[in-house]
């Protein structure tokens, strides 16, 4: 994102795109950090099990009210950067405005199910929410479960929203810089993510790559 | 259903004909960049209410997210996904190769079958094929060059080496294929495990062939001694307990997925802390973690709205009467499925291309008097073929992206040995069902 060469009204995008990203980054932490607690919880239940024959009360409860966090938190941050699952064959060859308008298109339908979502996932909450209902066997109380569907996709809707106005943005004058927008990647460069999860920041010389 | 019918104006009332309506407009929509959650999700709730009427249909679907990811067997996906990122950090893929190495290089080619298995090993504890042919780019790739070896020949094994991965437990692909099937998550992970290895032993078979004809492609090493081949074995102990925890669990039933994934996870974490990895470097891979999870979780709610839809609609089995009355022996229908895979996956990502089809397919599969582990193991094998074929074939772009100064057409020619040792197990798979289905049966007993 170089704005000293933005010469258009992104600034707007720039801003809200630098609202989001933290939200997103923290929601996403969160999500990561139910994976890591989940993890010391199942190999602490095997242990306390098998071993000393005391399970942890309502450990099947617990792992699926958390499944939520899991599943939702990292949705707006998984947009950001890209990483939901899409065929970009036929986009990936269309430059300018005919790219944009797919682009717009794309957005578009996005916002629209994932507002449907929002709507009947509240519904979901709050009936939830005024019935009191429970987990079956250690009667944990489900709603703040059910209650991240609408909050997560919020946040989603948000992301999809920054998407649109940047695609708009460009649709207007292909050649400003492109903001706020999931540029289409190449297979190289999804190759490239791969690598670069792959090894982190971490990167012994193992054998001598040449780069 | 004929009442709440035609309300978005299509004016079909027939179920069957809006199924079919919405699978081309589904696809339509995939084809035009839309994400695959939002195709199938959007397509799901359109159908639905076109069914039933705008209240009922995005009634059902706002409760779909978040009771289908709510379910505790889909728990074990985040488990593995996490081991998938430390598995690197946990430094055992030098010693994996070492040993390899030391046991299998006095074969004609043995540095390509020792980068085999160990690939089929660091896939046990690693499910992500990608992953897989990273780490070995760097590993193996200089020390078959260093030896003398073909560059194609180096790459290529490499590229289609990380594709075992997805086989050999653990392995996610084949958990969301037990869970869209509604099959067991612990008999796909057990049913998984000889493939894999009897793939790995093809891929082996078909290097020393290739080596015995050509052997200035892949020249031959000194055998090592036997005290050095057992002095590599403590190195490679971590694998070993992996595997162990994760097989006999799930086998002996004393763990479920979940938790010999937590524990799995565990102890891979624990390497990698040993191995000195910063807290920075773990939590990035707590964020890829979460990041890749929601990716599928997201695939596999949106792609259940789209299944609810189908099941109202009754295409699946209208497919399925379809193809149990055509007049052709069930083995011929099942060569014709896979090959359309084949050609499906050579434009599509491996994941997106199972949960958009097995809702149609699946069913009519069944219908043929296939096994459904079988069949898992198939789809998912033809899906891993997939990551090494053109044009967009990842796993090679993936060793290119490591490797910069092995072309991409070199890497691609590279693969075509292992593409034929492909095809050769997934022949073999066909004619003895038994591979599958073998260790799954025995543990059931």
């Amino acid at each position: 994102m170089n704005d000293s060469t933005v010469k258009s009204n992104s600034g707007f995008i720039v801003t809200l795109d630098r609202l989001a990203t933290p939200i997103e980054n923290i929601a996403n932490f969160l999500a990561g950090l139910a994976i890591f607690i989940l993890m010391f919880m199942g190999a602490a239940q095997v242990i306390l099990r098998t071993v000393f024959n005391t399970p942890i009360a309502g450990y099947i409860d617990l792992v699926q009210l958390a499944m939520a966090s899991m599943a939702f938190l990292g949705a707006a941050y998984c947009q950001r950067l890209n990483a939901h699952i899409r065929m970009e064959l036929f986009v990936g060859t269309l430059k300018g405005r005919a790219l944009w308008a797919f682009e717009i298109f794309a957005t578009l339908a996005a916002l629209f199910i994932i507002a449907v979502l929002i709507l009947y996932g509240w519904d979901h909450f709050v009936r939830s929410y005024d019935s009191g209902d429970t987990t079956i066997d250690a009667e944990y109380i489900v709603w703040p479960s059910k209650l991240l569907v609408p909050v997560a996709f919020a946040l989603w809707f948000f992301r999809l929203t920054i998407q649109l106005v940047g695609s708009i943005n460009m649709f207007i004058n292909p050649e400003r810089e492109p903001v706020g927008i999931a540029k289409i990647q190449h297979v190289s460069e999804v190759a490239s993510d791969e690598i670069k999860e792959t090894f982190g920041t971490d990167m012994p010389d193992e054998g001598g790559i040449k780069s | 259903m004929s009442e709440a019918g035609s309300i978005l104006g299509i004016g079909f009332n027939d179920p069957f004909t809006v199924g079919l309506i919405g699978l081309a407009f589904m696809f339509v929509l995939v084809l035009s960049g839309v994400r695959v959650v939002f195709a199938a999700s959007i397509t799901g709730l359109l159908g639905l209410v076109e069914l039933l009427g705008w209240g009922p249909a995005a009634g059902i679907i706002g409760t779909i997210p978040h009771s289908k990811s709510s379910t505790y067997a889909l728990s074990v996906l985040p488990m593995f996904i996490f081991i998938g990122f430390l598995a690197f950090h946990a430094g055992i893929t030098q010693q994996l190769f070492n040993a390899a190495r030391k046991w299998l290089a006095w074969l004609p080619g043995g540095l390509a079958v020792a980068t085999v298995m160990a690939t089929a090993g660091f896939g046990a504890v690693s499910g992500a094929s990608t992953a897989t042919a990273a780490v070995f780019s760097r590993v193996a790739i200089p020390e078959m060059l260093k030896n003398g070896y073909d560059r194609k020949l180096a790459a290529g094994v490499v590229a289609a080496g990380g594709t075992l991965a997805s086989l050999i437990p653990p392995s996610a692909i084949l958990v969301i294929y037990a869970i869209i099937v509604e099959e067991s998550v612990g008999a796909l992970l057990l049913a998984g495990f000889l493939p894999g290895f009897v793939s790995a032993l093809i891929y082996g078979g078909i290097i020393v062939l290739w080596a015995l004809y050509r052997p200035k492609e892949a020249p031959a090493m000194e055998a090592s001694t036997w005290p050095e081949r057992f002095k590599s074995l403590p190195g490679v102990s971590p694998i070993i307990l992996v595997v162990a925890i994760i097989m006999s669990s799930i086998y002996y039933g004393w763990a479920t997925p979940t938790e010999a994934g937590a524990l799995g996870a565990t102890v891979v974490f624990l390497l990698a802390l040993f191995k000195g990895t910063r807290t920075k470097t773990i939590v990035q891979a707590l964020m890829e973690s979460a990041k890749l999870t929601a990716m599928i979780f997201s695939l596999i709610w949106g792609v259940l709205i789209f299944v609810r839809f189908l099941g109202f609609s009754g295409l699946p089995e209208a497919f399925t009467t379809w193809i149990t009355n055509l007049d052709a022996p069930p083995i011929v229908i099942m060569i014709c499925i896979l090959l359309a895979y084949a050609i499906l996956g050579m434009f599509m990502d491996a994941i997106g291309m199972l949960l958009l089809t097995l809702p149609v397919v699946y069913p009519a599969v069944m219908a043929l008097g296939y096994d459904s582990i079988w069949f898992g193991i198939i789809v998912v094998k033809m899906a891993e073929v997939c990551l090494i074929t053109p044009p967009i074939g990842l796993n090679c772009f993936v060793v290119n992206g490591v490797r910069p100064d092995i072309p991409l057409s070199d890497i691609f020619r590279g693969v075509g040995l292992f593409f034929i040792a492909d095809v050769v197990t997934i022949a073999l798979l066909l004619m003895f069902p038994e591979i599958v289905t073998w260790l799954p049966e025995l543990m059931r007993g």
